[in-house]
């Protein structure tokens, strides 16, 4: 039977509807992948705070959390001496001629490995803890930490992306109580700790390049290709311990970890040099510094 | 680095500086802070591996026999924060017999 111009019209109609159904189909199902799981943003400080809030984790570990409590990690806005790192920053160079209160993300590349949670926080973030910096109110930026789950969950894995409610760990433990725990090599890799200790220069932002540490950097491609094979946890972490020495504010356990770390061999040769025309008498002094670390000292 | 006489008087002081040294890239100018540093102009930070050898002759007066050389190690993270690494101290002489 020969195809009439109503048939071909039907035919090309039925097809259009066909098309459609399909085309709706896959966007359905493609929208979980189109949409992504864009991350929850907080607007308030306490928001972020409490989506990283890790104080449930020292119910069981109470060792370790002790131990991060006391390391520079629990403080990564307080710098020396109770100092606070960044309000003079935020003030001369970031905002020299527009109200330093009003800040937002893009002026603190800091946060990039000082408060890397702000990447789930809007400028409304930014701008209070600005004021809280220019305010002088230390027990809000106190807050403001690296804690469990930015090493346990937001840095844990480099390969993909972290899931939601999963606390990375040295195994598997499926049925952890409150979340499943699941197992990430990384966590004893020296990149987990490179992600912030530093290469180099951070070019994130065309108005805020930053450099600030280079010690990752330094263990890559000074220490490693002379030979070192240890990990940066196998250092500053042993035994699992999270102080993760040194403490700047532990004057003589630094000095004392600096001392071990830099031995020194000192020589004198007390002589008299006979030149052609004069008697030097001096004393050649030689010194050795070892360095047992595996990376430059000093770096940050 | 010090000596000094018996007596307590220096007679030669000098010092070496270990650290890497960043510009911001736009100049030679030595720069300071994360917010301008980018990059490595020179680095003679201890390195790993890398022992850091010095020799120093010291001049010795006229008619100075003895000395004293001290030898310090600091950690200078800012002007005025000394953290102490190591002091060595040796008594010389001209009149050791080696």
């Amino acid at each position: 039977m020969p195809k009439t111009n109503s048939m071909l019209y039907h035919r090309a109609e039925t097809s259009k509807w066909r098309l459609g159904i399909l085309t709706a189909l896959f966007l359905l199902m493609s929208a979980p992948v189109v949409r992504g799981e864009a991350p929850t943003q907080a607007s308030t400080v306490d928001e972020l705070i409490k989506m990283f809030d890790s104080s449930s984790c020292k119910e069981c570990h109470e060792k370790i959390y002790e131990q991060w409590e006391k390391s520079h990690h629990a403080r990564p806005l307080i710098g020396m001496d109770d100092m606070m790192l960044l309000t003079q920053y935020l003030k001369r160079v970031a905002r020299p001629d527009k109200p330093a209160d009003q800040a937002v993300k893009s002026d603190f590349p800091c946060f990039k490995c000082h408060f890397p949670q702000i990447k789930y926080g809007t400028d409304a973030v930014a701008g209070e803890i600005a004021r809280a910096m220019i305010n002088g109110d230390k027990a809000t930026i106190r807050k403001l930490n690296i804690g469990c789950l930015v090493c346990h969950n937001e840095k844990a894995v480099v390969h993909g992306h972290p899931e939601k409610n999963v606390v990375y760990g040295n195994k598997d433990i499926p049925d952890h109580e409150g979340h499943p725990v699941k197992k990430s090599p990384l966590l004893k890799n020296s990149l987990l700790c490179g992600q912030c200790h530093g290469l180099g220069p951070v070019l994130d932002s065309a108005d805020m390049p930053v450099q600030c540490a280079t010690l990752y950097g330094s263990y890559l491609h000074a220490y490693i290709p002379s030979g070192g094979s240890k990990t940066c946890q196998e250092c500053h972490m042993k035994g699992g311990d999270h102080y993760m020495p040194p403490d700047f504010n532990k004057r003589d356990d630094l000095s004392a970890r600096l001392r071990e770390s830099l031995p020194i061999e000192v020589e004198t040769l007390p002589y008299t040099f006979r030149a052609p025309d004069e008697k030097l008498p001096m004393v050649v002094v030689k010194t050795k510094i070892t360095s047992k670390a595996g990376h430059r000292i000093p770096d940050g | 680095m010090t000596a000094s006489s018996p007596d307590g008087k220096k007679i030669f002081e000098t010092s070496r500086i270990y650290t890497s040294q960043a510009t911001d890239s736009r100049g030679t100018q030595m720069v300071l802070g994360p917010e301008n540093k980018l990059g490595l102009i020179r680095d003679t930070s201890i390195q790993p591996f890398a022992p850091k050898e010095e020799s120093i002759e010291v001049p010795l007066p006229a008619g100075l026999r003895d000395a004293v050389i001290e030898v310090d190690l600091t950690y200078r993270p800012r002007p005025g924060n000394v953290y102490p690494i190591h002091k060595v101290v040796r008594k010389v002489s001209l009149d050791q017999t080696r």
